[in-house]
């Protein structure tokens, strides 16, 4: 799962360094409007949706994972 | 930059964002000149149905106010408008569905007018998909993006299949094989009246196929026939069968006799005086195919459908790629003058003929109210996302804000509604006290969805007025630079603000309240 987040990270976000440790305010690409592709592509990955609370919260590759992990 | 974008919804997911820059929600105010086209794609907002009917009406005016400033050599496409969220309720009055399609006619009209603008029918799009796949409320709430993100991969792909017919330059010529081209079966077997045309398929299916062919040569296609045959057998079908729709005289040349194809088609353009490169070649014969091919590279010869009913299709794929008007020639640029003069015309009539007066139309009410309780959630909560319109791009928490208050900060909050809705708290300012009669502009910031109407300097201007009554003499201000607010660079500039220091990253500005600044009675202006 991990690796599938991150390859969508790095595909929506345009950035090929993104880690782990990634977040909203060490990448550059990451704005709102990333976020809502960003989002989109999620959804459509691993079949979940997510509410907007969630995706507000959603702002380090960490909280993605940890939000996704609850709906697996 | 390719694309400028006008639109008036959150569409960036759409598009590649190496290729284009978008103007600010539903704003006219700003035209680059340093693109190579221009795109309109507005959205029909969700709303209730008159009101949104009122709205869609004033797009055509907008429209016509930013095609009036743009250079009539520039390409500017223009996307239809559909309806995607709103319900068409039994017994309503079908005022929206009536505005969208006065809409859709006018761009139609403005496209077959004017040399440089191409129409895009929208719902070529929107058609493929299920209503209730179109729009993703939560995405619509969260980001104002209408059209579902997820149909954002299909657009794209859409989108370069047209980018793709945009580019094309027009054919002139059409150069058909008869036998089992034109028409089912070989003439010289078959005889006049054996050939299959008429009736029952298939010999419909090539009725069908020659009646859109001679639809396309009203369109200014030329016909030309490159057949081997007997010239005079064809005359005789041509004159005896009842039911051949195109006849001798819809062919402005032909060659209708056993010698090389290829030959035969350089001879047809010498007669016509065009190039090979305009001519398209029609035979249901590979082999003839592969002739032309190999000996005329230039001459389009595409693959010839293996079944009647299938020519059809084959006809539509035929205008789309060679025959669709969209690439602007030397003639249409002669016609951009007179278009231009048409264009001012049309100005006249539109209920707007400038910008100001089209603000006034908007009822546009500005109501600035000072830090309190209610707002100041909303005050912290814009520092945070505001990226665009920042002058310096402070981020601030709620607690942040109350403790600037505290120590004498003037904070305050603009809402802003006009008369098709409220817009809610979208932007603020905040002043710390210097000296005694000097304060900074610590943060000055709107969103995006209000800009394109001035209201940056209507805000600014009353808040020097307000400052001013409070014995303030003198303020300060800054822009600092981000990736994001380039677009406020000269902000304070053009607000009568002076630079005092200046570097790569930022620039410091001084202004001296000598006076009382002019209210616009564009706005409706009322402090809280």
């Amino acid at each position: 799962m991990k690796e599938r987040i991150l390859q969508i990270m790095r595909e929506v976000l345009d950035d090929n360094s993104i880690d782990t440790s990634s977040n909203q305010q060490n990448c550059e690409n990451w704005d709102s409007l990333h976020q809502l592709s960003l989002i989109s592509e999620l959804e459509d990955e691993f079949d979940v949706d997510i509410e907007p609370e969630e995706i507000a919260e959603m702002t380090s590759f960490e909280k993605v994972k940890d939000i996704l992990s609850t709906k697996l | 930059m390719k694309y400028f974008i006008f639109r008036n919804q959150t569409i960036e997911p759409f598009w590649d964002n190496n290729q284009v820059s978008f103007s600010g929600y539903d704003d006219i105010s700003l035209i680059p000149d340093d693109v190579e086209s221009y795109i309109w794609f507005y959205q029909v907002p969700p709303g209730e149905d008159d009101v949104v009917a009122e709205e869609v009406k004033t797009f055509l005016d907008k429209l016509r106010l930013v095609l009036d400033k743009i250079l009539a050599s520039k390409q500017f496409i223009i996307f239809s408008l559909c309806s995607l969220s709103n319900v068409n309720i039994v017994g309503s009055r079908n005022t929206l569905m009536i505005a969208i399609n006065e809409f859709n006619q006018a761009v139609l009209d403005l496209a077959n007018n004017r040399g440089n603008v191409r129409f895009i029918d929208f719902s070529k799009f929107v058609n493929q998909y299920p209503h209730r796949e179109l729009v993703n409320w939560k995405f619509y709430f969260i980001s104002q993006t209408l059209l579902n993100p997820k149909l954002a991969k299909d657009f794209q792909y859409w989108w370069k299949q047209k980018e793709k017919e945009l580019a094309l330059k027009r054919k002139k010529c059409l150069v058909l094989d008869l036998d089992n081209t034109l028409w089912g079966g070989i003439l010289g077997e078959d005889g006049v009246a054996g050939i299959k045309i008429g009736g029952d398929y298939p010999g419909k299916a090539f009725s069908y196929w020659q009646r859109s062919l001679l639809e396309l040569k009203r369109t200014g296609v030329m016909l030309a026939i490159c057949s081997k045959n007997n010239e005079a057998d064809v005359i005789e079908a041509w004159e005896n069968n009842p039911f051949m729709i195109l006849r001798k005289d819809d062919f402005v040349a032909w060659r209708i006799n056993w010698h090389d194809k290829a030959s035969n088609i350089q001879e047809l353009a010498a007669e016509l005086n065009i190039g090979l490169d305009s001519m398209v070649f029609i035979d249901n014969n590979p082999t003839e195919r592969e002739l032309i091919r190999q000996l005329l590279p230039v001459v389009e010869t595409p693959d010839f459908p293996d079944k009647p009913h299938q020519l059809m299709s084959f006809l539509e794929e035929l205008v789309n790629s060679y025959f669709r008007v969209y690439s602007v020639t030397s003639e249409d640029l002669k016609k951009t003058e007179q278009y231009k003069a048409n264009a001012q015309r049309v100005a006249a009539q539109a209920r707007f003929t400038d910008f100001n007066e089209y603000l006034k139309s908007l009822d546009i009410n500005l109501e600035i109210q000072a830090l309190d309780e209610f707002n100041l959630q909303r005050v912290a909560q814009m520092t945070q996302k505001t990226n665009q319109f920042n002058l310096t791009t402070h981020r601030y928490t709620e607690n942040d804000i109350q403790q600037m208050s505290n120590e004498g900060a003037l904070i305050y909050a603009i809402s802003v509604s006009d008369r098709f809705g409220d817009n809610g708290i979208t932007g603020e300012i905040i002043l710390r006290p210097l000296e005694k009669d000097t304060m900074l502009i610590d943060t000055l910031l709107l969103s995006c969805r209000i800009l394109g109407k001035r209201i940056e300097f209507a805000f600014l201007d009353t808040i020097i007025n307000l400052v001013a009554n409070k014995g303030i003499k003198r303020l300060k201000a800054s822009y600092h630079k981000t990736a994001k607010n380039s677009q406020v660079a000269d902000f304070y500039d053009k607000a009568g603000f002076r630079i005092t220091h200046r570097d790569d990253d930022s620039k410091d500005y001084e202004l001296i309240i000598d006076k009382q600044r002019d209210k616009k009675d564009i706005y409706t202006i009322t402090i809280k």
